[in-house]
């Protein structure tokens, strides 16, 4: 089967661009068909790609910019075809929750134009294959994420945008310095020109400093991206004032995209800075965990409960990267997925909760609103759970390798973190039964589901529930990439660094 | 049908009833739910039977079998499969969980009748009774963590069924975080034993242990311990008790059920079905058999105290179930299961019978203001008389028989284990008076009004429903709890299932009779237990030394009961001023709750409200970045425009930035 990656990419894009000149409700409903044949194409391309093979597949390759060694490199691997597939899932229900429910959305076009880009940008960091094609898409998807909360955020969007903006300026100036000093320094092409593609530059690694360095820049950018404690603070104002379908794709996806740039980029092309700073990020996850799940149950705020518990289960997915073992990255590659199912419907849930509770999104003023909701109570109950990672949930696979990764490599840290497992028990629980069960709140009404919001959550649900019998199918997809990303850092561990070239190509052929 | 078949569908049918009256609730409303989830429990139960015969047609040594359906997780050496295992261990808890449960689905559908969340009860009892058989028959440590995070979970669900009270919600939240700390606990135990044997498996885990680890190896303890705190915060022993008091908020049935009959023993079963790990790290085994003595001590002496009908049944399972970790930390194998099935039929009883003297008073618990209801409910009295004999293991009741045996085997062994043995017997007294003081106090004595007005016919309604935790005036209009009330003399149901298990606390002690050809549990559990390397020397003097003071202690403490609360009004009060600072610690529970606060819950509270208050005022005002808080600060909204502004101002910058790099860098390269 011919898949052309250049078409899944630039589809949302395409659709955004032709609804910005449609009126109305049409350019919803265009936005969601672009959304929807994205989603069929991640979906063949899931089922199409042969685990068994595992390594780059679909491989589209362009030289771009060839003076400066740029290529337009796609290609789906092991690591990414899961995160494809999610992108495509929540964007479709982003999609469709604006053209079932947020039907009078001023400016659908301009809307739907963003969305399209902000999914062009996404697929784009996960597909490329070449460092500075990453790193453009990195820093593009970001830029509609400002516009579309300008335009469609809360009342105090002004200082969020630019708080965010910040933030993530400080990030993406230090990646583009990292990727280009990359490039420049390894020079890895052909006849030692300069080349950005991944698997030139693996086979050409970095001198000891610039490793360390390099490594240091990505990280931080990563780490601000995700948020990660202490550089978080551009979350609470930017998840209090996206507007909720927005909310729902940041939170779900985008901190993804910092993950999977650890495991895409750190690993493999700094493996002796990811051993050197292997406790420092270890660390600063621990730190993510205890503070971020400390916080979430502090806070009354319900968006800032999901806010604060992204940042402790991103810590997870952290830790796990950082045990720099099979397991551990095995358990954060799945995390990711899992994270990025259950984070998306739970902000569509905050809208159904405010609706309910007087237009508050305050856990102060709601109570008994499931009383007679019980299936609005049975989903929010089944993504409460998979939330806390409770055994049984795909989730709990995840926790369960990340922590025995984390517990083979640092005994005394995977133990502290194992804590968060219980915080993470606390603040779920609460936020579910502040909001659903005790008394009934003041201005509490409660209702079951509309039909237009089971449309949304309600196959997100079963999403869940589905990949909780059968979390293998993503794992196995993964191994095979995850072992090969982690090769040179092996080499490094085990002081063979004249060997190291040698493991990385034996790692990429495997 | 082969033996798989047969125990994957104990599994499947409760779930199936589960999902069916989950999805379905708008079609099977009254009774019929009921009935679906009884009946798809009592399949379970004819398909446990099926399982038991097939089993038992197998010769001893492969009596067990493993089956899997596919791999949940294969990855990086770690092999999860969705599997089970089958032998006389997991068949026996089949067996009693099925069975016990299809009586107690049987008792509910008269108890709960007029709840309004009739169908959502049974889903989540249904639910609760798959969790159960899950992680008894589960084939692998992981899949065991599954079911034993289920369960924890049922009973969250349970507990905060009537979800209007802040009382239950509060104590399902404290029983679900209590049993996550379990659960956690249980996960790292086995990081311990997987780091160095790589294998989650039942068969390789048990027949490699002995060569992976050395006896008594630290790591091994450290890892068994850990194990052990999951079956401590699921059996509700010290310090991780807590919970089991409050969660007596839920409905007398889940009491029943959940927390005295099944789900509290599986701490119990955790022990008995990793015992080869356990005798291989014996100092981890004695922690728990230590830790059991102390809870049935500390628990029998608070069910002195404690004033309210359910907790005290409560906190005498919990002493209960201490007996039986004692036990087989101590590796009284047979003597642990044995009391694991009597105390689930006499205890499950002994909830029924306060459920349906607590209907009566209108869902007044506290036995303060319950009394003489001797004449009102000779059924519930009669059903109660046989619970309370067999839990004080009066001489021939099927308590009797098991308890014995327990510490018969403990002591056996000699040495320090005599200890134990001893902490056993004087449990034992402290069991028999809370028993009677029970009794007495609810059945003995001048008639409440309540009792009064069923003497004449009427069941008493209370004027508005009230929570009785907390003496609070219900949500009106809710349905739940249910507005009527339903006692055992006037329904059919109810009496069922409570005659049924009366029979089995009566005759359960023929499942092991003090003599060597009359011990068919024994027998049966054999092949399970063959490979323990503990030895118990024969000592039959001591086995009637057991039976004779068993038999003096259940006489002498019902007869003090009776001086004390029958004939000798204000011999309680005597007691409790003699000695008021022992009855004031017993009162208040040894102040567990008060420390958990004070070295847990507190400094959490504050670490996260310093979290809010002060270091996120630091990060959020931007600190971190510079400028950004005055910027933000001076950001009125008049000053909006000025922002894009700024915006654009930065934008410009970037590009600026951007480019510079670039160039520095592409004249580096040339």
């Amino acid at each position: 089967m011919t898949i052309s990656l250049s078409i899944v990419l630039w589809l949302p894009l395409a659709a955004g661009i032709i609804a910005l000149a449609l009126p109305g409700a049409l350019a919803r409903w265009v936005s969601l068909l672009g959304a929807a044949m994205v989603l069929a194409y991640a979906a063949v391309i899931a089922i199409d790609y042969d685990t068994g093979a595992g390594g780059l597949q679909y491989v589209t390759d362009e030289t771009w910019i060839r003076s400066l060694g740029v290529h337009y490199t796609l290609a789906v691997s092991g690591l990414n075809v899961f995160l494809i597939l999610l992108t495509a899932i929540t964007f479709f229900a982003a999609a469709l929750w604006v053209a079932l429910k947020d039907t009078d959305l001023p400016k659908p076009g301009l809307y739907a134009f963003l969305m399209g880009l902000a999914q062009s940008g996404v697929l784009g960091a996960f597909l490329a294959q070449d460092l500075a094609l990453f790193v453009v898409f990195f820093d593009l998807m970001l830029v509609p994420f400002f516009f579309l909360t300008l335009v469609w955020g809360g009342p105090d969007r002004g200082p969020a945008v630019l708080k965010l903006f910040i933030y993530t300026l400080v990030g993406s100036l230090l990646m583009l310095v990292g990727a280009i000093a990359t490039g420049v320094l390894a020079k890895a092409g052909a006849g030692h020109h300069v080349s950005f593609l991944f698997s030139d530059l693996q086979r050409a690694p970095l001198g000891k400093g610039s490793q360390e360095w390099i490594f240091l820049v990505f990280a931080l950018a990563f780490l601000i991206k995700m948020p990660a404690f202490p550089f978080h603070g551009w979350m609470p104002d930017g998840y209090l004032q996206m507007p909720i379908p927005v909310l729902a794709v940041f939170s779900a996806v985008l901190s993804k995209v910092a993950a999977y740039g650890f495991l895409q980029v750190a690993l493999p092309l700094f493996p002796r800075g990811a051993v050197q700073y292997q406790e420092l990020l270890m660390l600063l996850s621990l730190a993510s965990i205890l503070y971020g799940s400390a916080m979430a149950f502090s806070t009354s705020q319900v968006r800032l409960i999901l806010g604060y518990s992204s940042v402790a289960q991103l810590g997870f997915i952290t830790l796990g990267i950082f045990a720099l073992n099979q397991q551990g990255v095995d358990g954060a590659l799945i995390q990711a997925v899992n994270h990025g199912l259950v984070a998306a419907p739970l902000i569509f849930i905050v809208a159904l909760l405010a609706a309910r509770s007087g237009g508050s999104e305050d856990l102060r003023d709601m109570g008994g609103i499931a009383f007679r909701a019980p299936i609005l109570a049975a989903v929010f109950l089944v993504l409460t759970l998979a939330l806390l990672a409770m055994p049984g949930s795909s989730n709990f696979i995840g926790e369960f390798l990340i922590l025995l990764g984390a517990f083979k490599s640092k005994l005394a840290i995977a133990l502290i973190a194992s804590t968060g497992v219980g915080m993470a028990a606390v603040y779920a629980l609460r936020l579910y039964i502040r909001s659903m069960h005790n008394r009934v709140g003041p201005k509490v009404e409660s209702r079951e589901l509309s039909r237009a919001d089971g449309f949304v959550l309600v196959p997100l649900t079963i999403a869940i529930v589905a990949f909780a019998l059968y979390p293998q199918a993503a794992l196995h997809a993964g191994e095979r990439d995850v072992r090969a990303r982690l090769a040179p850092v092996a080499a490094v561990q085990h002081g063979g660094a004249a060997d190291l070239a040698a493991a990385v190509r034996r790692g990429a052929s495997r | 049908m082969s033996i798989q078949t047969a125990a994957w569908l104990v599994l499947a049918l409760p779930l199936a009833g589960s999902l069916k009256l989950a999805l379905g609730f708008r079609f099977w409303r009254g009774a019929m739910a009921g009935w679906i989830g009884t009946a798809a429990v009592g399949l379970a139960f004819v398909f446990a039977l099926v399982t038991l015969v097939k089993l038992l047609d197998l010769p001893a040594e492969q009596r067990h079998v493993a089956s899997s359906l596919w791999d949940l997780a294969n990855v990086g050496g770690v092999h999860i499969r969705l599997g089970i295992y089958i032998d006389p261990l997991s068949t026996l808890m089949i067996l009693v969980v099925s069975g016990v449960s299809t009586l107690i689905h049987l008792y509910s559908v008269g108890y709960m009748r007029s709840d309004e969340g009739y169908t959502r009860f049974f889903s989540y009892l249904n639910f609760f009774v798959f969790s159960m058989l899950l992680l008894v028959l589960a084939g692998n440590l992981a899949l065991l963590i599954v079911g034993w995070a289920f369960v924890g979970a049922a009973s969250y669900f349970l507990i905060s069924f009537w979800y209007r009270r802040s009382t239950a919600t509060n104590a399902g939240i404290k029983a679900f975080v209590i049993n996550v700390i379990g659960d956690v606990g249980l996960v790292l135990g086995t990081f311990f034993i997987f780091r160095r044997m790589g294998v989650l498996d039942y068969g390789p885990l048990f027949h490699g242990v002995q060569h992976a680890f050395d006896k008594n190896e630290a790591s091994l303890v450290a890892g068994m311990i850990l194990i052990l705190v999951g079956a401590f915060a699921k059996s509700a022993q010290i310090p991780f008790h807590t919970w089991l008091p409050d969660a007596m908020e839920g409905p007398t049935p889940v009491s029943s059920l959940i927390h005295a009959a099944t789900m509290v023993t599986a701490g119990v079963y955790l022990i008995g079905r990793l015992h080869p790990l356990f005798e291989w790290a014996p100092t981890a085994a004695d922690v728990g058999a230590v830790v059991g003595a102390l809870t049935l001590l500390v628990a029998g002496t608070i069910g002195l105290a404690v004033t309210d009908l359910k907790r005290v049944i409560a906190y005498s399972t919990m002493s209960q179930i201490g007996y039986m970790i004692m036990g087989v930390s101590a590796a009284a194998y047979t003597g642990g299961f044995f009391h694991l099935t009597t105390h689930a039929f006499f205890k499950a009883l002994l909830f029924m019978s306060a459920g349906s003297v607590i209907a009566a008073m209108g869902n007044e618990q506290s036995l303060d203001k319950i009394s003489g209801f001797r004449k009102a409910m000779p059924f519930t009295f009669r059903c109660f008389l046989v619970g309370g004999l067999a839990l004080s293991a009066f001489p021939l009741m099927s308590g009797f028989f098991s308890k014995d045996d327990l510490l018969y085997e403990v002591g056996q062994r000699g040495g320090w284990y005599y200890g134990l043995y001893a902490a056993g017997y004087i449990g034992s007294l402290f069991t028999v008076i809370y028993t009677w003081r029970m009794i007495f106090r609810t059945f003995w004595g001048e008639p409440c009004e309540q009792a009064l007005a069923l003497e004449h016919g009427h069941l008493y309604h209370a004027p508005h429903p009230f929570n009785p935790a907390n003496g609070e005036v219900e949500d009106t209009g809710v349905g739940f709890p249910g507005p009527d009330h339903h006692i055992a003399e006037q329904t059919w149901q109810m009496k069922a299932a409570m005659s049924a298990l009366a029979l089995l606390s009566i005759a359960g002690g023929l499942l092991l009779l003090p003599f060597e050809s009359l011990e068919p549990l024994r027998k049966f559990l054999e092949p399970t237990f063959a490979d323990s390397i503990v030895a118990h020397p024969k000592n039959t003097g001591l086995e009637t030394v057991g039976l004779v003071l068993s038999s003096v202690i259940a006489v002498a403490g019902i007869a003090f009961a009776y001086a004390t609360w029958v004939t000798n009004a204000g011999g309680a009060a005597r007691w409790q001023q003699r000695f008021a600072p022992l009855h004031n610690l017993f009162v208040n529970k040894w102040y567990f709750d008060e420390l958990i606060d004070l070295a847990v819950v507190r400094p959490l509270a504050a670490f996260g409200r310093w979290g809010r208050d002060t270091f996120e005022r630091i990060v959020v005002s931007g600190a971190l970045v510079g400028g950004t808080s005055g910027i933000v600060k001076s950001g009125s909204a008049a000053v909006r425009g000025l922002q894009t502004g700024l915006l654009r101002g930065y934008a410009g910058l970037v590009v600026g930035g951007m480019f510079a790099v670039v160039l520095y860098f592409l004249l580096r390269a040339a």
